[in-house]
């Protein structure tokens, strides 16, 4: 059984649906990614995840349990942690408050340890620790959000859009904290504009578009595919 | 803990649903016939409880609303997609009224023996009814998105014939006398206008009266018209009716500013009060310095020129704000605009105001005098009455370009989103500045009519509770359209008129009116197209942005 | 310059009071932006709750130390209460209505309860006199005279006004309600109850409200429905001019303005009569010259 299972979700605003009926699965340990254009759904799709947004129809099991009727923090609770699109750290509290909030779902033990290990990660936000957290550049604002992301201890990671807006330089290293994380086996569902580089990291890919699942494969195989080189890899 | 509770109990109501089509018909049957049988049996022991409940086949007092409200069991036969709710808001309200009437009887009598066998019979049927309602599945077909178009004349009367029904339950609510049975009344009214609107009549009339706008303005007009005709020379209703035209007036021009342009202003009625200083001071009563004696046209011009300067100085520097400042500041001007009219006394009289302001002349035409209009005598208020209703015509009139016009398009990008209307180019404070001003002068402009109809201004009578009274009838009526902000006028004067008995209530009806209003039917009672579409798009968003919680709330 | 001391201290009292009812202003409309319009009348309520206890309840053998601590419990309580009634009741189901919808809610709440408390409360339509529970004396400090009632209510608001930083900016919760503030949707990611934080909000608004519905009892008997209206709006004004959702500024704005108000009524010729308009040109001049106020931070945008 997967960690995370989709079922024909479906999502609208007002009238209009933007996610028609996506399945998908998330086995525990792997990196999936959710690619396609702006407008494909894939935020939706996460929002849903993560209780921002209530599904008209569909389910979401998370280790065999629905989730798509809970209420956002309880799904926190049960080990889904959100980093959002645009990153949405808290600008008026200090990077260390931001973490410490990353774990407000979580009681007392070990926090202090955790934020440490975040800071041993990310050096940067560390010597950064007492500053308000909208001071950052916005590749510290990233780490900020994927470490505050992490405090949770999650069991699933979602990542949205971590690279968008950043220097190369940032991106490289965001991307390498995600290979890192993978490696420490952690499930990752990252959603991706920088097709190449999440599905060299994926192992399983998702290609959407307007609301529907076009393709599947494991990373490696849609790196290779020709429809998606030309759509999503800006080849001919 | 009570998550589990609340599981058991949709389960068993699930079950008893499942058995509720065969079951709910005969349910309601049976209520019928007990509800029917229990109000034509007496429902008091003793005699002279309100409504003659003491005498049996004699269905009077609040047990007329308990049968006006039973046909609604019919409706377990008609597999409409909300006859549920419909049917439930109606049992339940009907059950409202006999338990209330009940524990009225029993407080009148000095004990529920005194409650007769009629009320429990009744009473039971209530139950009943109810039950057939919570047992029935949610099925059956959805209503009609749109519905048939019928001749222009025949849509337009229903909306005419609508008005005019809702004014006659005012005229009738006015007579009850009894406060029991007024409460009884009221309970009846809101379940069946709950009831009425799951089946879709206020949307239905909206629609009508969006199709056919030119048409019923031009019928109620007619009607409006023809009223003093009707009045037998008696100046009671027209006194009131010239109350509700100055009132329209002025809540017409505050839908200006807070229908269309989305601005909330707390202290409306201080413009108004400044048209009326200035009818006092510089018209026919010739109170002010110069003891001048201005025409009276001169007057509603001038009064309405203040008026409108000091709101765009007042507006000028606050409208750049977020709109809930200025909620705070025109609710502050208008408790400065109090105090300083009570304190600098030279003029304006302090605390006791100006009074024996002369009626109006215009020429050798006295509106104080009766006039005879073809062998018809109408009363001295006739003349009030229709000096309103021009004055209402225009500002319908002005209200009405203004909303189809490029400054009521940039209204409603304000209103929608002001962030967005700036980027599209839109300056938006001139525009609100503008919305702000022509409130301004409108509440000027009927100010200047009410100190003559009124004879009298005094600092009392432009407080805070006036301008949400005012707000009140813009908000019951419907935000952003005319005849809503008269109807709501019009209910607004003519209840507490009457209503001596509820007039220390009044406040607090208005304030559970606000709450009630902005609950459940945001969009008043008459809305305008574009309010519905925006409240409830509004709903749609909320089911899916909203936190489970609130979402159910 | 003695009456001028007389007067800054007399508004340091006053200023005290407008702060602590302020904060509820503040706070609230930081989380959900909402002009809570009965947060005056909440105020009431409070005083009225505090009242009722001492005048139907308590022995009058009671020593009057201890049925001051009740009757500032039970005010507070009081005003918690109908704090959380009226979030839950009137306004949640709003949450995502057009902004309009809330404040004319909130216009309704305000008067239905000061209606209720007119039209319901034994004899309600009359002022009460509010019990005298603190010893009466006065201190003079060169010239300036403060009652003890003065100084208690000015070291109550203080401790009250230092509990509620340290609980905001140092508890967990304190955090999650900083972090609803800024940006709801971000503060559920991170496990915030945001429902249960806005009803906390309402109620540690009511906690100093009804507090301070104890103190206007004791500097300015009796008590009346109509004093939360004008304490609402000058309480209002204050948290604008310290800059609203900054819960230092709505101190700073408290004091400020009950030290303009009180030097105004003094020096301002005919200043007693226009006593409560003073607040409202503070208020204009403000949003005129400075709309974020003292402290505020410029004006965020909403994503």
């Amino acid at each position: 059984m997967s960690l995370l299972e989709v079922r024909d979700l479906r999502v609208a605003y007002g009238a209009i649906e933007a996610i028609k009926g996506i399945s998908l699965d998330v086995e525990e340990g792997q990196v999936v990614t959710l690619i396609g254009t702006n407008g494909a759904g894939k935020t939706t799709t996460l929002r849903t995840l993560s209780g921002l947004l209530r599904p008209v129809a569909g389910q979401v099991l998370f280790d065999g349990a629905r989730l798509d009727k809970l209420k956002a923090h309880e799904i926190v609770a049960r080990g889904v942690a959100h980093a959002p699109e645009g990153r949405r750290i808290f600008p008026l509290m200090t990077v260390e408050e931001n973490l410490e909030l990353g774990a407000y779902s979580r009681k007392g033990e070990a926090i202090a340890q955790d934020v440490a290990e975040v800071f041993e990660r990310f050096p940067r936000l560390h010597e950064r620790r007492a500053q308000k957290a909208g001071t950052l550049s916005g590749g510290e604002q990233q780490m900020l959000a994927i470490g505050r992301a992490l405090m949770s201890r999650p069991r699933l990671l979602m990542l949205d859009e971590p690279s968008m807006g950043l220097s190369p330089i940032m991106i490289q290293l965001i991307f390498d904290t995600v290979a890192e994380l993978k490696a420490a086996g952690t499930t990752i569902l990252l959603v991706e504009q920088n097709a190449s580089a999440a599905l060299a990291l994926a192992d399983t890919g998702y290609v959407l578009e307007t609301g529907r699942v076009v393709l599947t494969g494991t990373g490696p195989d849609l790196l290779t595919d020709e429809n998606v080189r030309k759509a999503y890899l800006g080849e001919d | 803990m009570t998550a589990a509770l609340l599981d058991r109990v949709a389960t068993s109501a699930e079950r008893l649903r499942s058995h509720g089509t065969r079951l709910s018909p005969s349910l309601a049957a049976a209520a019928f016939v007990l509800v029917v049988v229990g109000t034509n049996l007496p429902w008091a022991t003793f005699s002279g409880f309100p409504g003659l409940m003491s005498l049996a086949l004699y269905p009077a007092g609040s047990r007329i609303y308990v049968l006006a409200l039973a046909p609604a069991l019919a409706l377990v036969a008609v597999r409409f997609s909300r006859r549920r709710q419909a049917g439930l808001a109606a049992t339940l309200a009907l059950l409202a009224v006999v338990v209330q009437t009940i524990i009225a009887i029993a407080r009148d009598g000095g004990g529920l023996v005194n409650v007769s066998v009629g009320a429990w019979v009744t009473l039971l049927g209530a139950l009943l009814g109810v039950a057939a309602f919570v047992a029935l599945p949610d099925d059956g077909a959805p209503l009609p998105r749109s519905w048939p178009v019928l001749p222009a004349l025949v849509e337009a009367l229903a909306v005419v014939f609508a008005v005019a029904a809702s004014l006659a339950l005012l005229v009738y609510a006015l007579d009850v006398e009894a406060p029991s049975q007024f409460v009884g009344f009221l309970l009846a009214l809101g379940g069946g206008l709950v009831a009425l609107n799951r089946l879709g009549l206020f949307e239905w009339l909206g629609a009508l009266y969006a199709r056919r706008q030119a048409l019923t303005l031009v019928l109620m007009a007619a009607a409006a018209v023809t009223f003093p005709f009707t009045q037998g020379g008696s100046s009671y209703w027209l006194r009131v009716a010239a109350n509700v035209g100055v009132f329209a007036a002025a809540a017409i021009g505050l839908n200006v500013v807070v229908g269309l342009a989305g601005l909330l202003d707390l202290g409306y009625i201080a413009f108004f009060g400044v048209g009326a200083y200035v009818a006092a001071l510089y018209g026919n009563a010739g109170l002010g310095p110069s003891r001048g004696h201005l025409p009276f046209l001169a007057v509603i011009v001038l009064g309405a020129l203040v008026s409108g300067l000091v709101g765009v100085l007042i507006g000028a520097p606050t409208l750049r704000l977020r709109g809930d400042y200025l909620a705070i500041v025109t609710l502050g001007f208008g408790e400065i605009f109090h105090t300083l009219v009570n304190t600098y006394d030279a003029y304006t009289g302090g605390p006791n105001g100006l009074s024996n302001i002369p009626d109006l002349r215009q020429g050798s035409f006295d509106f104080g005098l009766p006039h005879t209009v073809f062998g018809v005598e109408l009363a001295g208020f006739a003349n009030y009455y229709y000096l309103e209703l021009v004055l209402v015509a225009l500002v319908m009139f002005v209200f009405a370009r203004l909303n189809a016009s490029r400054i009521g398009r940039a209204w409603v990008a304000i209103r929608e989103d002001e962030l967005a209307a700036s980027a599209m180019g839109i300056n938006t404070v001139s525009y609100k500045l503008l919305a702000f001003g022509i409130g301004a002068t409108l509440a000027g402009a009927s100010g200047t009519v009410q100190a003559h109809v009124a004879t009298q201004v005094s600092p009392d009578s432009f407080v805070f509770l006036q301008s949400v009274f005012l707000l009140a009838a813009v908000v019951l009526g419907g935000m952003g359209t005319v005849p809503g902000a008269v109807v709501g006028a019009a209910i607004l004067i003519a209840v507490p008129e009457k209503l001596r008995a509820f007039s220390d209530y009044r406040l607090l009806l208005f304030g559970l009116l606000l709450v009630i209003l902005m609950r459940f039917r945001p969009e008043g009672m008459i809305p305008s197209r574009r309010r519905q579409r925006e409240f409830h798009d509004a709903d749609g968003a909320d089911a899916l942005s909203a936190p489970p919680g609130s979402a159910v709330a | 310059m003695q009456q001028f001391f007389q007067q800054l201290s007399d508004g340091l009292v006053l200023g005290a009071l407008y702060a602590l009812i302020a904060l509820g202003y503040t706070m609230v409309y930081g989380i959900v932006q909402l002009i809570n319009f009965a947060h005056g009348e909440i105020f009431m309520v409070g005083a009225f709750g505090g009242y009722t206890l001492y005048h139907y309840v308590l022995p009058s053998s009671l020593p009057s130390g201890i049925a001051l601590l009740l009757v500032l419990l039970v005010a507070m309580l009081t005003s918690a209460l109908l704090a959380a009634f009226v979030e839950r009741v009137a306004y949640r189901p709003l949450r995502n209505a057009p902004r309009l919808a809330p404040l004319i809610t909130a216009i309704g709440v305000s008067i239905a309860l000061q209606e209720s408390i007119r039209l319901f409360y034994p004899n309600g339509s009359v002022g009460k006199p509010f019990p005298q529970l603190f010893p009466r004396g006065t201190v003079d400090l060169g010239g300036v005279t403060l009652t003890y009632v003065d100084l208690f209510v000015i070291s109550l608001a203080l401790v009250l006004m230092l509990t509620l930083r340290t609980f905001v900016f140092r508890s967990a919760t304190g955090r999650a309600m900083r972090a609803t503030a800024q940006d709801p949707d971000t503060a559920r990611l991170m496990g915030v109850d945001t429902d249960r934080i806005i009803v906390i909000t309402f109620v540690l608004g009511g906690l100093l409200a009804g507090a301070a519905g104890v103190l206007q009892g004791m500097i300015a008997s009796p008590i009346d429905f109509k004093i939360g209206f004008i304490a609402g709006l000058k309480a209002f004004t204050a948290a604008v001019l310290g800059g609203i959702g900054n819960i230092t500024g709505a101190v700073l704005g408290g004091f400020t303005l009950g030290i303009v108000e009180a030097l105004a009524t003094q020096y301002v010729p005919n200043g007693s009569a226009l006593k409560d308009s003073f607040a409202f040109v503070v208020l204009v001049l403000v949003l005129v010259f400075r709309p974020t106020g003292l402290l505020g931070e410029s004006v965020r945008s909403r994503a």
